[in-house]
């Protein structure tokens, strides 16, 4: 894996660390993303954490154009990563075949930072110093740390190093995972950690495999063995709702049937697929396949939800929607 | 009849594959490779699903690899679809597959490619591909590939050549669907709106416009503006002509939409999914969006009835027309003389009335766009068809 370790000193390729997150666990959080990721769900809406490499972005507001510019054509930029259509628009475009030649160096010679570079190899002190800067907050709300991916656990290291260190600061620490990973993975990790947060996406092997590129059984076999060994970890259930993927009723309950029995899950959370991701897939001149799905409607959620609930036991509150 | 080519007599062993996708007239390049190669008593294989056959021989009950016998070639249908098939992903660069850990992962498996070619005895491959596998035959090329390849097209984007095969049966059959959507629009007494092929350049909407007479066409290269082709509308549709069509390419943009686009700002700074911009905000617009689009925003300019229609992958089955099949054959042909005078990593070019050899490095990254002063603008302008703004 990437996690490298440096007189002891573990390093891992961080994709982004987001302050003042409010959905990846309790209270107010930072949330560090790490790059790569072992499935690829076509729903994915961070496509940039996909890869375990840093990668080229392009934005092309901020370019330009090759008649103000145009330094990207030029060497060391690689021959033909870089050009322009005919006719008086001088737009750079991007040939993503080649121009996955460029280095970190490379890149950073673009002065309006349109070309840029998705992911940076950290220490675990530069992103716990970075995290501690909302400590304030973390007291205050019962938050703390998330991290997340990606497959954060495909930096077992780095992320067990990482957590450890936060629960050394005072954090409260969480995870978001799919752990479609070796158990010996996650057995590095979870010791460190308070709360998971983990995807059941679908329930059907087949079609877990046709929508993410594996089926489910490694994954399933995880979150039990997690369950039953961590037994102090609250674990959150969560299902990206996709229309014609996965918002169903049957889907929903498979999950329920399967969680309910483990007393540490303590919720099951439904997240209505959006479509925010798609720009990123044009930044890293891929092509988004699941462009023609529509996010599901508030009633089907809230139909869902209400299953949820009540398999949990929860009341219902009528009078706050009306 | 073929001449029968005897086996273990071959001078030498050639291949070929196709990118993603179909294109009319594959069969006809295939056949004018494999004839050509066999006059030469060369031996033709044909390689399956892009560069599948060769990475994953186990998964094809021949091996992967399909000899282009005469036989075969004798009753291969010219109209048929392409007989190597069509990987989805046919870049050998990033080959996605599970690895022994049980992660999905992308590899770089060129140098295996080039390995199994050795091992296959090939010396040469003939790649049919549109413009972006001309970028990735390119990058095999630097690796060592032998490698000639015939470019393939619908929406005619490659600059390199006067027109790949494919284009003038997408044209063609575009055509005969608006003349019906125009015979419809007529007794429904609306305005069809139709969206073609071209995320980038706008020959197919421009050329088929022109065929059919449409009202309008709106095409990539020049930004629309849907005021002036509501007053244009307005002056054509009266009592007596109670209809409408406009044809609108994939990748058409309008001009009143450039200052909202000029407000997005980076995603650099949010990447997590909690904190990316509204959903309207960089989303890739694909097949079916320009239509109704267009179409609804014309509704609101003119007191008519617009309904889109999208013709979108309709257009890249079928069976090539005459033009796509001589075009083919001819392609084929021409790339054997290419891999028999080692022009290697070359680009068979169609030069009226000459195939020549283009440098790859210098057909990449070449997008035939519409000129704004070009004949077939000269002539919609002539018939009174509307492009989108004063001109």
């Amino acid at each position: 894996m990437t996690t490298q370790s440096t007189q002891s000193v573990p390093t891992g390729i961080v994709l982004n660390i987001q302050r003042y997150c409010s959905h990846d666990g309790p209270g107010i959080r930072t949330t560090v993303f790490l790059k790569g990721c072992s499935l690829r769900c076509k729903w994915c809406g961070n496509p940039e954490s996909i890869n375990q490499k840093p990668e080229l972005g392009y934005d092309p507001k901020l370019c330009v154009g090759k008649n103000k510019c145009g330094l990207c054509m030029q060497p060391p930029f690689p021959q033909g990563a870089f050009y322009t259509m005919n006719g008086p628009d001088d737009t750079i475009h991007v040939n993503w075949d080649l121009a996955v030649q460029c280095s970190e160096e490379t890149v950073a010679l673009c002065p309006t930072k349109a070309l840029y570079m998705y992911g940076t190899r950290m220490t675990v002190d530069k992103v716990l110093d970075e995290v501690e800067k909302d400590s304030s907050f973390y007291r205050s709300s019962g938050g703390g740390m998330t991290v997340s991916g990606g497959e954060c656990m495909l930096q077992p290291e780095f992320t067990a190093a990482l957590l450890d260190g936060a629960h050394k600061r005072g954090f409260n620490t969480a995870i978001e995972t799919a752990c479609n990973v070796p158990w010996r993975f996650i057995e590095q990790v979870l010791p460190h950690v308070d709360t998971m947060l983990h995807d059941h996406k679908l329930s059907i092997p087949e079609r877990h495999k046709k929508w993410t590129g594996v089926d489910n059984t490694r994954i399933l076999d995880n979150f039990k063995r997690a369950y039953e060994t961590f037994p102090d970890i609250d674990f959150i259930a969560r299902t990206p709702l996709i229309p014609g993927v996965n918002a169903d009723e049957e889907h929903i309950r498979a999950v329920l049937a399967f969680i309910r029995p483990h007393k540490n899950v303590i919720d099951y959370e439904l997240l209505p697929y959006h479509r925010f991701g798609l720009g990123k897939y044009e930044f890293l001149g891929r092509i988004y396949e699941l462009n023609d799905y529509k996010s599901p409607s508030p009633e089907l959620v809230q139909g869902l939800q209400a299953i949820i609930d009540e398999a949990f036991g929860r009341t219902k509150t009528t009078a706050a929607a009306s | 009849m073929i001449e029968a080519i005897g086996h273990g007599s071959f001078l030498r062993r050639i291949a070929i594959n196709a990118g993603a996708g179909y294109v009319p007239g594959m069969n006809a390049a295939i056949m004018g490779v494999a004839l050509s190669a066999g006059k030469l008593g060369w031996e033709t294989v044909g390689i399956r699903n892009g560069f599948d056959g060769l990475l994953h021989p186990e998964l094809y009950h021949d091996g992967g690899l399909v000899t282009l016998d005469p036989q075969l070639i004798d009753n291969l249908d010219p109209d048929g679809s392409g007989v190597l098939g069509q990987s989805a992903h046919v870049d050998p660069f990033n080959v996605r597959q599970v690895n022994e850990d049980g992660f999905v992962e992308e590899l770089d498996l060129s140098d295996r490619v080039l390995e199994r070619l050795k091992e296959e005895n090939i010396d040469a491959l003939i790649s049919v591909v549109g413009g972006r596998g001309l970028s990735i035959l390119y990058k095999l090329h630097l690796k060592g590939l032998n490698s000639v390849c015939i470019p393939r097209s619908i929406e005619n984007d490659i600059s390199a050549t006067a027109v790949p095969f494919g284009f003038n049966t997408a044209l063609s059959f575009t055509i005969e669907m608006l003349d019906r959507v125009r015979q419809a629009a007529q007794s429904a007494r609306k305005i069809g709106v139709v969206e073609v092929l071209g995320e980038r350049t706008g020959w197919l909407a421009l050329q088929a416009g022109i065929a059919v007479r449409a009202d309008a066409v709106l095409i990539p290269e020049i930004p629309g503006d849907l005021k002036f082709v509501a007053s244009r509308l307005k002056d054509k549709i009266s009592s007596r002509r109670p209809y409408g069509l406009v044809v609108v390419a994939e990748g058409a943009k309008l001009a009143d939409s450039s200052s909202a686009d000029a407000q997005v700002s980076s995603l650099k700074a949010s990447l997590s999914p909690l904190a990316t911009g509204e959903a309207s905000e960089h989303v890739i617009e694909r097949s079916g969006t320009a239509a109704t689009t267009v179409a609804n925003r014309l509704q609101l300019l003119i007191a008519e009835e617009t309904y889109p229609m999208v013709l979108g992958p309709w257009v890249r089955g079928g069976s090539p027309t005459a033009v796509d099949r001589q075009l083919g054959l001819g392609y084929g042909s021409a790339a054997v003389r290419a891999v028999e005078a080692g022009e290697y990593g070359k680009m068979v070019a169609f030069a009226p009335p000459d195939m020549k050899f283009v440098p790859l490095a210098d057909a990449i990254n070449k997008i035939r766009t519409v000129p704004a002063e070009c004949e077939f603008m000269q002539i919609a302008r002539s018939l009174g068809i509307c492009l989108g703004r004063e001109l």
